[in-house]
């Protein structure tokens, strides 16, 4: 465990590749969320925190339950199982504490459910730390750091659309390219500038 | 027997994830008032916001709370506004119903005093020495009181003036608002009157408006604009109930007074004070 570790995993999640620009994970709240920043702002915060949450429960569950098992070929069925749960209970938890808080959240969250870049970070937590099964010294901690990152390049991603797009609300844009065909190809603009990170290997 | 140790596991997690939730769901339950779904179902759902609160949910949570009154949202129908106030057990007040008016007829009718190539849009326009048209009061045109109307209630006209289509108007006040050049107003719709003034009143209200904001000096307004307001004072003087006067070089109705007979708009000579049967033609694209 060192900071260069970290620095190599800050870089690699949030520009080289990131979760949406490069691994294509999380498309359908990238484009569907990003039309204004506030509520991309607010899509974005919930990711950050799932993704955080969800690297320290999916961890937990395959060092403590499925690799002493011998069950590793289980771990998708077994993470969508406890993600969902985990969002569901949070979404309650944010119901009853604070319901200005729901509002401006708890929208997103039934989203996060089902959003491939929450189970794609605990995949790739898995595949990075651990070594048939064993866990690398430190994982733990590159994994929840991992967690964070992944939430911040999909911020980023979210951001710079979402500016994008409420920049282009004020512009003359053919019918036929208005909203999403549109939204796909800046989508696809960004991802090929985001291309260029690769060049830096880490 | 090696198929029992994945299906036990799998087996036990979802019931233990499966209890947790529901003694969750029972340990965090939130009450939530009956009367407010009903009264957010009775709301337009517009989202306006124009009646303070955060969209139609805020509002029927302040309804609740006692913090706002139906009357607050201006844009809801008469019969929705009994039923809520019968839901809330409340008592309601009649309200006159207004509609916006566009205080300009100018539209193409104005020249250009430069060549405006920025965005599309009312505000920024203003923004460059008040905007491009050479009547300083008069509507730029760009429709940005079109794209606001929640009630697609606006529709710019091929002249460059936007439309208000009073079937669809509901006097939320975001037109009012957005304008830079603050030419709507919420203008009382007159219900049928069952008196008659100058003996041609059909029952309809013929909504008499002055479709003009130039507080230029009448000569000044003329040389930009054939359909301004030049301050000549006949339309004070036809008026029977003084409802009409001209204030800082602009003739100005009030609507407490002002009956709609229409007198005023037979004396003006610059065709500045309309009526809104005038405007509704112009969507037909007679006028």
């Amino acid at each position: 465990m060192n900071a260069a570790q970290f620095l190599t995993i800050f870089i690699s999640a949030v520009f080289i590749y990131n979760v949406i620009l490069s691994r294509f994970l999380g498309l359908c709240s990238f484009i569907a969320i990003s039309k204004e920043t506030r509520p991309a702002m607010a899509m974005s915060l919930s990711v950050m925190f799932v993704t955080t949450m969800a690297s320290v429960i999916t961890w937990l569950i395959y060092r403590f339950l499925l690799v002493p098992f011998g069950l590793t070929y289980l771990r998708t069925i077994s993470f969508i199982l406890v993600i969902a749960t985990f969002v569901q209970f949070v979404e309650m938890v944010i119901r009853k504490i604070s319901p200005a808080m729901y509002r401006f959240f708890g929208i997103y969250l039934p989203l996060i459910t089902v959003n491939c870049a929450v189970l794609g970070v605990a995949v790739l937590n898995i595949d990075m730390f651990f070594n048939n099964g064993k866990a690398m010294p430190g994982s733990f901690y590159y994994s929840v750091f991992q967690g964070v990152c992944v939430g911040l390049g999909y911020t980023l991603a979210m951001l710079l659309m979402s500016g994008i797009r409420e920049r282009l609300e004020l512009c003359n844009i053919p019918k036929a390219v208005k909203d999403f065909p549109l939204a796909f190809i800046i989508a696809s603009i960004m991802s090929l500038s985001f291309m260029g990170f690769n060049g830096f290997k880490f | 027997m090696e198929i029992l140790i994945p299906i036990l596991t799998l087996g036990v997690l979802g019931v233990v994830f499966g209890i947790g939730l529901a003694v969750a769901s029972k340990r965090l339950s939130v009450q939530v008032d009956p009367r407010l779904e009903k009264v957010h179902g009775l709301l337009p759902g517009a989202n306006c916001g124009a009646c303070g609160g955060a969209g139609c949910f805020g509002f029927a949570e302040s309804l609740l709370s006692g913090k706002l009154s139906i009357d607050a949202c201006r844009v809801n129908s008469e019969e929705a506004r009994e039923e809520i106030a019968r839901v809330l057990g409340k008592k309601l007040e009649k309200k006159v119903k207004k509609i916006a008016v566009l205080h300009c007829n100018g539209g193409k009718r104005v020249k250009d005093r430069f060549v405006y190539e920025g965005i599309e849009d009312c505000v920024a326009a203003n923004l460059i020495l008040g905007g491009q048209k050479e009547c300083v009061y008069g509507c730029l045109g760009f429709g940005t009181c079109a794209r606001v109307c929640p009630f697609g209630a606006i529709k710019m006209s091929g002249e460059g003036l936007p439309v208000v289509d009073a079937s669809k108007c509901r006097a939320c006040n975001k037109c009012v608002l957005v304008c830079p050049k603050k030419l709507f107003e919420l203008v009382p719709v007159y219900p049928v009157r069952d008196y008659d003034v100058t003996g041609r009143f059909d029952g309809v209200s013929n909504g008499v408006y002055v479709a003009c904001s130039s507080h230029d000096m009448g000569k000044d307004t003329k040389a930009v604009c054939p359909v301004g307001c030049i301050a000549c004072r006949l339309c004070e003087k036809a008026c029977p109930f003084d409802a009409i006067h001209v204030i800082d070089n602009l003739a100005v109705i009030d609507y407490n007074k002002c009956t709609s007979c229409g007198e005023c708009v037979k004396v003006c000579p610059m065709k500045t004070i309309i009526t809104r049967m005038h405007t509704d033609k112009r969507t037909d694209g007679h006028g």
